[in-house]
């Protein structure tokens, strides 16, 4: 009978929660605004994330072969098609358009139901947690990542890319991964424990502030705002706030549509924690 | 003359062929293996040998060898497991869809198509555990009891896919040795040395009586109403694998159907040309006859054009519809660097078999052995062409990336050809490949309709009346 | 200054803590890899060193050197190691964050390429060999008892600053010599020049964030021009103001600046100056802008540019001339600036000066850029570098007038075009010794190498050559011990230098530690009171204070700037037939000028234009590539007068249809596994030629011929794509919808 009752206290939980956005539960929703009229495409973010989370240096030949193991990579467009302009005419006269792009921690994640050993999952905090010792390497979560952030060892790395004392730079925090798993954007999440370990330890609750992400810490900028979402008085929720990006819905509904924020590919319902703010040019 | 061919082609099989001609022919065929059947066994072992190789370099290396990189997480470990998965789909056709229709002139071939739909299901596991990249750890997809309490994650369609093969495994080995069995008892009684040890084993005590044939039909026909629905399932569940991701160009509702037919296609093809090599090399010519071959024919002719349709509905729904990846893909396909691949595939898979629509065709094995494999060959780029364009255009344009496979995965695609041949070679040499009890049965049916046409058309003769009522219907039973 | 009473050792790990404690890691096994043997030890948990409490990061301030901007530093420092690098808030320069090439400054310190023992060229060959026996050949060739003095002796340094400038040219007065060359190859000195000229002050304070627009000329300040990581903040605040400024760039070829820019403007190299020219003319004339702050000759000078002239002369349609003056006029108050491309040329001086003069006419002096001061304590002021020194290095050691050279933190033979034939001339000076952490070009080629300890191990203080209006005197303390035990600290060299020449001076003085110390306390007001007495205790409080921020803030009195203009005509490059196409050997931010080629998370972060990693391109506009017939990754022969390259070439149309541009810093030949032999090195074939008032080279100034090499090179690039595809991936809208929507909150 408790089997029963179980599982119909889970089901009217998990219906409530749907009317809520989904995400009443969590302890924290950490969440990110990348604005990308500040980005100017300096490539620091994604060093600072190489020495933080022990990303492998693959080499010459590896990256060719498109196995390059940058979590945060910047990417660069030269066409701008919102404002009409699909092809670039003779000159670059808008400069070019730079998109940082880690792992958006979605949170109607499809890189989570297909893992065959639930080693990607959501965390309490609203991550998309990756198991590195859970992962058998199917490739399934990547294949069915529309944002291509994932990345897969497919060699041994460290063999080759730490030839000592380089070895001695990494994090002890967090793992070196080898051949045969998966791995991506993790928000800092060493960052995060500590913070909450600290916060836990000093009886209170993490505040905004208390940590930043590598890529938020050293961008020139500060075009990267991390927070968690579910504190009102945190940075990150004032600006998705101001810019009236909404987690649970697939088209955000804007007093003015004009506002910056969007989420990348939201009509997949994806549910990305990270918002853009629209690149700005004086045209 | 040229009646008499006719009369003759006409009949699946002669009615004028003795049982212990039929046991001898098939006991023969399994003796005295000659020297190209071990430079066949011989070639096997070397491509074999190749696939080993390149997984024991892929086990101590990594996936990055095969040229897997970050858009193409999968490729043609992916596509050769569709393929070989519905390679498997042939056996249970023939034998168990057909059973249940009664078609009679499957008799003959079932037996070596369900062999084959063993082992290809054998070859098509290998893929699905090498493409892992970490393959020592490939039981945690298994739900079981462990003391931490994980279990593999239920919803991936991946967990789905280990579920039905293993299942599909179990079911099609079961059925192809249940039907096997008095044929077992045949070859016990012929043989000496080892094989009498190994068929008295296999055979169960099986000696022909009464009580023993009717549990056998009542187990087979379960085995074969159990097994459709399976193997439906399994080739579904494969294409959930593409279906239920969020990709363009594998987010089709349509795959589920379209894999199924795209696997009986594949598989009828197979046993055509697997139909034509045992015919030559066995000298089964009367048992292996033309009409059947013809049959199978229409059969796949018939099956190749529903996959034509599927494959039309899905372009269709995908240019009508407003999902701009999924038609970028599509339009990739015609015309990026794929669209060889994607062309020559619709060439052999929708064009090709028109051939079959001819009756010279349908009736010269050397003209259908080259059609067949080109039918096969368009198949298996049917799947390299469902996985690969869509990882290089996904949603993402800045990740877009042609690729081509490594050695690694060249070696291992080539080897489990190897370990496919090497396993249906043993067979063909163990275990009979023609189903002795079953055609000794169509020879039987097949006097008895003789006999009563010849009733009936005495029976014209006397009364003058005309229109009579064809006796097909057959009794059961031997 | 007595003594000091901490060991050194002991004072990193009691003292340097900035105080903010992270990660408390709960299953990270307790033990740290000693530098030495690589051998695992473990810490015993009762009782551990002192700071060194294993899964506890501790964070000591310092100073970034990876370039001569001078940003503060911290780094996190676990188990005795050094993990990874943040920029210091407390430092108003870089107020807390960094550039990529901060952050790969570990990779300098950790990497197996560096120098761990003295070499000594024996035979021809580099052989090890002791310290005492490389000290002792010094001590023979350029000690008291050599003879050598005068101006036969010089240093060769990059950028120097702080007490090593001090110490360095003690060394300098001991020999007798004044010969200290300061050769950076991507420099302001051209901008520092003119603002003397013009304003009275070599560096003035810019405030992109005030400006309602920016009008760059090739100006590359988020990248590589003289403080970026401080402009960056500028310029964040500059787009999110109330009124979001504009950013007009008018450069050759597309800098990361350029990149970021509202408008713009592909230039012919060597006209920027005549672009301003020719705007000052659309202000005056069209916009009716009072031209009364200009003296009459330069009134005259501007009246010939008129808009027609200009557009023909820089091949920037006329129309967007008068686009851009309007903007300038309206969004004032603006702020132009002018870098590399405009200064590189000969008449590079004159170009930055009308660029200048557009400030004064727009009456942005005062407003944009404000007056600085002088640094308080001019013996630590910046020594910036330059291409003059290079230019008169390769003079004095071409004459033979060298006997014995030292250099340090600087690589002349990579950076020296072939035509100066500087190997040569460097080979023919009869003794030099390389105080170095790496096998580079020059260091292959001196006599005795000595392995210096990394910029993370070693003790200093900076001063950055741009400061604003806080002056600040940058620390530089070891945030770990020396990886290789055989390294020393080069201020610990220079001590020795100098007591090897001068003895007796430097005998109360333990190491440079001690020196900076007491130094410091010899200035009053800085470790002691105002009114102590000379043999009064330091305040060691005060000296922690200082290593925990890293910094040291002077104070600084602002003076004024005296404005005074009078520009020359500039004389347009001649168009010419043999070699058509201008090469741009562009600076960026990652490889700089090569000296982070060893640097694998550089090498194989993706160049922030073309997206090209591990290997050396050339940009060129589909235009010029449609003519010569090349897709991208053709091998393309980029032949100058002075020397030919083959590289593969990247199409895009952020560049002037005449110029084909090679990012500078690869193309080493020596320099370690990550940079060998990877990619060209477009300084080579620069032709001779320098800014006729400054003495600089005149990087942009060289002529070349473009032509197919026939057959497809080798361009690893990260993304398959430039094009979004008609996704909505990269959003954009126009400055008019944001300010309608953000404008007042």
């Amino acid at each position: 009978m408790s089997l029963v009752r179980n599982f119909i206290e889970d089901w009217s939980r998990y219906r409530r929660s749907i009317n809520e956005g989904g995400f009443h539960e969590y302890e924290h929703m950490w969440g990110m605004v990348i604005d990308l009229d500040k980005c100017t495409g300096c490539n620091a973010c994604s060093v600072a994330c190489y020495a933080e989370n022990n990303l492998a240096v693959v080499g010459e030949e590896k990256f060719e072969s498109g196995q390059g193991m940058h979590w945060l990579r910047v990417e660069r467009y030269w066409d701008e098609p919102n404002i009409g302009n699909e092809r670039v005419r003779d000159t670059q006269e808008h400069g070019g358009s730079f998109m940082p792009m880690m792992c958006q921690q979605c949170n109607s994640a499809t890189c989570e139901p297909v893992c065959p050993v639930a080693a990607a999952y959501h965390t309490p905090d609203g991550l998309n947690a990756q198991i590195y010792n859970r992962c058998v390497g199917s490739r399934y979560c990547a294949n069915n990542c529309p944002y291509r952030l994932r990345y897969f060892n497919f060699y041994s790395y460290y063999e080759d890319s730490w030839p000592s004392p380089l070895d001695m730079q990494l994090n002890p925090d967090i793992t070196v991964r080898d051949k045969g798993v998966m791995e991506k954007c993790t928000f800092c999440v060493q960052r995060i424990r500590s913070a909450k370990n600290t916060a836990k330890m000093e009886n209170r609750e993490v505040a905004d502030g208390d940590f930043q992400t590598a890529c938020q810490q050293t961008c020139p900028t500060t075009a990267i705002v991390f927070g968690d979402l579910l504190d009102h008085d945190s940075e990150v929720h004032k600006l998705w706030h101001k810019f009236q990006t909404k987690l649970g819905t697939t088209k955000q509904k804007k007093d003015n549509p004009e506002l910056r924020g969007y989420r990348l590919y939201e009509q997949l319902n994806t549910e990305p924690s990270v918002t853009y703010l629209e690149r700005v040019r004086d045209v | 003359m040229a009646e008499e061919t006719t009369t003759i082609a006409a009949k699946d099989i002669d009615e004028k062929i003795a049982w212990a001609k039929i046991n001898s022919d098939v006991l023969r065929s399994m003796e005295n293996p000659r020297m190209g059947y071990w430079l066949a066994i011989g070639v096997s072992i070397a491509m074999l040998m190749v696939g080993i190789y390149s997984e024991v370099y892929q086990y101590n290396t990594g996936m990055g060898p095969a040229n897997l990189n970050n858009p193409h997480m999968w490729d043609l470990y992916i596509s050769t497991f569709v393929f070989w998965i519905g390679m498997s789909h042939s056996g249970t056709l023939l034998s168990a869809i057909l059973h249940l229709f009664h078609a009679d002139w499957r008799k003959p071939i079932y037996r070596f198509a369900e062999a084959m739909t063993t082992f290809s299901l054998m070859t098509a596991l290998i893929f699905p555990i090498i493409h892992l990249g970490r393959v020592w750890n490939m039981h945690w997809v298994i739900p079981y009891y462990s003391d931490r309490g994980i279990w593999p994650n239920f919803r991936s369609p991946l967990v789905w896919d280990a579920f039905a093969i293993t299942a599909y495994l179990t079911a099609s080995v079961l059925f192809l040795y249940i039907g096997m069995i008095p044929d077992l008892a045949i070859c016990r009684d012929n043989a000496v040395g080892w094989r009498r040890r190994l068929y008295t084993f296999m055979s169960i005590g099986w000696r022909g009586d009464d009580r023993q044939w009717r549990n056998f039909r009542k187990t087979y026909l379960l085995m074969a109403c159990f097994l459709i629905p399976l193997a439906v399932s399994v080739h579904s569940i494969v294409a959930a694998d593409f279906a239920m991701a969020i990709m363009p160009g594998w987010h089709v509702t349509s795959f589920p159907p379209y894999f199924v037919a795209g696997a009986l296609y594949s598989g009828c093809a197979a046993i055509i040309t697997l139909f034509v090599l045992l015919r030559y090399f066995f000298k089964f010519e009367q048992y292996m006859t033309l009409p059947i071959l013809e049959k199978t024919c229409k059969l796949t002719f018939a099956i190749a054009m529903v996959w034509s349709y599927l494959n039309l509905i899905e372009f269709a729904s995908v240019w009508y519809g407003h999902d701009i990846p999924a038609k970028e893909v599509l339009i990739a396909k015609f015309s990026g660097p794929y669209s060889p691949f994607f062309l020559g595939m619709l060439f052999c898979g929708s064009v090709l078999p028109f051939t079959l629509a001819f009756k010279k065709i349908r009736r010269s094995p050397w003209l259908l052995l080259p059609i067949s494999i080109f039918l096969n060959v368009g198949m298996w780029l049917e799947r390299y062409m469902i996985v690969a364009p869509t990882l290089s255009l996904s949603h993402h344009p800045w990740t877009w990336d042609v690729m081509w496979p490594g050695w690694v995965e060249w070696g291992i695609v080539f080897g489990s050809f190897g370990w496919f041949g090497l396993l249906f070679l043993i067979f063909v040499k163990v275990f009979p490949s023609v189903s002795m009890y079953e055609v000794k049965e169509m020879v039987y049916h097949r006097r008895r309709v003789i006999f009563e046409d010849a009733e009936l058309r005495a029976h014209e003769v006397k009364t003058g009346a005309s229109g009579a009522q064809p006796l097909t219907s057959t009794p059961e039973g031997s | 200054m007595s003594k000091s009473e901490f060991d050194r050792r002991d004072f990193l790990k009691v003292m340097g803590v900035s105080g903010v404690a992270a990660t408390v890691a709960g299953c990270d096994m307790p033990s740290y890899i000693t530098s030495e043997e690589g051998a695992e030890e473990v810490i015993p948990y009762l009782s551990p060193e002192e700071y060194v409490i294993p899964g506890v990061g501790v964070w000591y301030a310092s100073t970034c050197l990876q370039c001569p901007a001078g940003c503060g530093i911290r780094g996190r420092v676990r188990e005795g190691r050094v993990l990874k690098l943040e920029g210091n808030p407390t430092m108003s320069l870089n107020s807390g964050k960094l550039c990529q090439m901060g952050q790969s400054a570990l990779q300098s310190h950790y990497n197996p390429d560096r120098l761990t023992t003295p070499l000594m060229r024996k035979d021809g060959a580099l052989a090890e060999a002791t310290w005492e026996d490389a000290l002792a050949l010094m001590e023979e060739k350029t000690g008291p008892s050599s003879g050598i003095s005068g101006h036969r002796f010089a240093w060769y340094t990059g950028s120097v600053s702080g007490h090593q400038n001090v110490l360095l040219k003690a060394h300098l007065e001991a020999m007798g010599s004044s010969n200290h060359f300061v050769h950076e190859v991507i420099n302001t000195r051209v901008w520092q020049a003119v603002c003397k000229e013009m304003l009275g002050q070599s560096m003035p304070t810019l405030r992109i964030d005030k400006a309602g627009l920016v009008l760059s000329f090739g100006a590359d300040f988020l990248g590589t021009w003289m403080s970026p990581i401080q402009f960056s903040a500028q310029y964040a605040a500059f787009r999110s103001g109330d009124e979001r400024g504009m950013l007009i760039q008018a450069e050759p070829s597309m800098s990361l600046t350029g990149a970021n820019a509202d408008l713009w403007v592909a230039v012919r190299p060597g006209t920027e100056g005549i672009m301003a020219l020719g705007l000052a003319n659309v202000l005056i004339h069209k916009e009716r802008m009072d031209a009364s702050v200009l003296p009459p000759e330069t009134q005259e000078l501007i009246a010939r540019y008129n808009v027609s002239i200009t557009s023909r002369i820089t091949g920037i349609a006329g129309d967007r001339l008068i686009r851009i003056a309007r903007h300038l006029k309206n969004r004032s108050p603006s702020l132009v600036l002018a870098g590399g491309p405009a200064a590189g040329h000969t008449t590079g001086f004159e170009a930055v000066q009308a660029a200048m003069m557009l400030n004064i006419l727009l009456g942005n002096v005062g407003e944009t850029i404000e007056a600085n001061a002088d640094f308080a304590f001019p013996q630590l002021a910046a020594l910036g570098g330059g291409t003059t020194d290079l230019n008169r290095f390769a003079h004095a050691a071409g004459s033979g007038q060298l006997d014995a050279l030292f250099f340090d933190g600087s690589n002349p033979l990579f950076g020296a075009p072939d035509h100066m034939n500087l190997n040569e001339k460097f080979d023919a000076i009869p003794f030099k010794v390389a105080f170095s952490t790496f096998m580079d070009e020059t260091t292959a080629r001196a006599d005795v190498v000595l392995p210096i300890a990394s910029a993370i191990e070693d003790w200093g203080t900076h001063v950055a050559a741009y400061q604003n209006e806080q002056h600040e005197i940058a620390f530089q303390q070891p945030l770990m011990e020396p990886i290789h035990p055989l390294t020393r600290s080069f201020g610990d060299l220079l001590l020795a230098l100098n007591a090897m020449r001068s003895p007796g001076t430097y005998d109360e003085i333990d190491d440079y530690y001690g020196y900076l110390q007491s130094a410091l306390g010899a200035i009053p007001g800085v470790l002691k009171g105002e009114d102590a007495a000379e043999d009064d205790p330091l305040d060691i409080q005060l000296w922690n204070q200082i290593l925990q921020d890293g910094r040291l803030e002077v104070p600084a009195e602002t003076s004024l700037f005296t404005t005074s203009v009078s520009i020359k005509d500039i004389t347009s490059p001649p168009t010419d037939e043999a070699f058509p196409y201008y090469l741009v050997p562009t600076p960026r931010s990652s490889l700089y000028d090569g000296r982070h080629a060893n640097l694998p998370w550089l090498q194989e972060a993706p160049d922030q234009i073309s997206k090209v990693v591990w290997t050396s391109w050339a940009e060129i506009h589909p235009v010029t590539a449609s003519k010569l017939g090349l897709e991208e990754g053709d091998l393309i022969r980029i032949t100058s007068a002075s020397g030919v390259l083959e590289v593969p070439v990247y199409i895009f149309k952020g560049i002037h249809t005449d110029v084909v541009c090679v990012p500078m810093g690869q193309g080493h030949t020596e320099y370690g596994r990550y940079a060998k032999g990877r990619g060209v090195n477009p300084l080579k074939i620069l032709d001779p030629g320098e800014d006729t008032r400054t003495g600089e080279l005149a990087l942009y100034g060289t002529r070349v011929g473009l032509a197919a090499a026939g057959r497809a090179g080798r361009m690893v690039k990260m993304g398959n794509t430039e094009s979004q595809h008609g996704r909505k991936i990269v959003a954009t809208i126009t400055a008019e919808q944001q300010r309608r929507n953000e404008g007042e909150s």
